[in-house]
């Protein structure tokens, strides 16, 4: 995954411009600081602005959920109710090496041992380690799954578990449907990054899509919320859709944007797209990318990110 | 449920018991369930979870009772949680044709 390097005022600032660039959600960004924003001595000259790398979080980078864990370990030890299953779905590709602090690499490292080719598994102590807190609500992720990784209790906290986040994702939603009375279910597929994408079918769905798609919208926001509080470790990219709308209103875009591209290459002049989301300024990002002569750049701060479209 | 029922203290007649449940014949009866099933799903302490429901002149409010630490959880970083929650619940709410608003207390 690539790395790119954005600069802001302020961190905050760099990160907003990095989640716009990859087009993601701020839970899939993976960022460090290469330099933070100096305001000068008492405010004058010198200031600099903060610069960081970024890029998308790659699926298979275990996240050191170090505060979570050492709450767990002192508090609620009751019982290991369900520990990450399917452990080792997919081998883990090769990671770009020096390109992170030293700090997380070696925790990485440290997580990593068990489960890489050289050292198999079995071996290991296996007391099941209490890994999820205990919650009130049942979850779904069927046992049969959790016992094959008892054994390795190292990678527990920071596995990558779709299916796990994916039944709560489900489980979520299914809930939401019911506390709205709407009927509908729920129909699960992977996207090609590995994500996670749940679509709600049904009829009268309407309802959940919204002005603008802001419920739907909404909707995502608060199902990622719920996954990222019961799923440890990684998340998976997220996408929930009802009966096709972002499917169909992603193709729309891009059939838009190829139209505006073709009127920049006849004008040669460059234009500017109404502002986006950064979900749909990256439609617009790789529709144009496709054809030769164009380029796009994105301006504007928050709610005013718009794409700007021209000719090279 | 008796805690519940300050809130319909203008005499309502027959329905304060089922105020706590997810029973559809309360106004605002699917917006409540909606809040709740949200914030029980994101509290780290899902039992101390508690959503009042206060009948005002032209809306509905729903009052989000949760412990403390999970104040910041459920509002998200910068309201991201509680401005999704609320759009969630006004279509709730619209769906019965009823305005519904939203806010967490400690």
């Amino acid at each position: 995954m690539e790395w790119i390097e954005v600069t802001g005022r302020t961190v905050e600032a760099a990160k907003e411009r990095a989640l716009d660039e990859l087009g993601v959600h701020e839970s899939e960004l993976e960022f460090e600081l290469v330099d933070d924003a100096r305001s000068g001595f008492l405010g004058r000259i010198g200031r600099t602005d903060a610069r960081i790398r970024a890029r998308i979080k790659p699926l298979s980078r275990e996240k050191p959920a170090d505060k979570r864990r050492r709450r767990r370990h002192e508090g609620k030890g009751e019982g290991g109710e369900s520990s990450g299953g399917s452990r080792n779905r997919k081998p883990r590709p090769a990671r770009s090496s020096g390109e992170k602090s030293p700090a997380a690499g070696a925790a990485r490292a440290a997580a990593r041992t068990p489960d890489s080719p050289d050292a198999p598994d079995g071996g290991a102590p296996s007391a099941p380690k209490p890994r999820s807190r205990s919650r009130s609500r049942s979850r779904r992720p069927a046992a049969d799954r959790v016992q094959e990784s008892t054994n390795e209790e190292q990678t527990m906290d920071t596995e990558v578990n779709l299916d796990e986040q994916e039944a709560v994702a489900v489980e979520f939603v299914q809930g939401l449907l019911d506390a709205l009375g709407a009927g509908g279910s729920v129909r699960t597929s992977r996207t090609d990054d590995d994500g996670i994408a749940l679509d709600i079918v049904g009829d009268g769905l309407g309802l959940l899509v919204g002005p603008k798609g802001a419920t739907l919208a909404a909707l995502e926001e608060l199902t990622r919320a719920a996954v990222q509080h019961a799923a440890e470790g990684q998340r998976a990219r997220l996408h929930v859709d009802v009966g096709g709308y972002r499917q169909r209103r992603r193709e729309a875009l891009a059939e838009f944007t190829r139209g505006v591209a073709s009127e920049v290459l006849a004008a040669g002049e460059p234009r500017s797209l109404e502002p986006m989301s950064a979900a749909d300024r990256k439609v617009v990002h790789d529709t144009v990318a496709e054809i030769d002569g164009l380029a796009t750049v994105s301006e504007g701060e928050d709610a005013r990110r718009h794409v700007v479209v021209r000719p090279v | 449920m008796s805690e519940h029922d300050e809130t319909f203290d203008d005499d309502d007649e027959d329905f304060e018991d089922e105020v706590g449940g997810e029973g559809n014949r309360i106004v605002g009866g699917n917006a409540k369930a909606v809040v709740e099933h949200v914030t029980r799903a994101i509290a780290e302490e899902p039992d101390a979870v508690e959503v009042e429901l206060v009948e005002r002149r032209d809306e509905v409010a729903l009052l989000v009772h949760a412990d403390p630490t999970d104040m910041g959880r459920l509002i998200g970083k910068r309201g991201r949680v509680i401005q999704a929650l609320r759009q969630v619940t006004r279509a709730a709410g619209a769906a019965e044709g009823i305005k519904v608003s939203v806010d967490v207390i400690e």
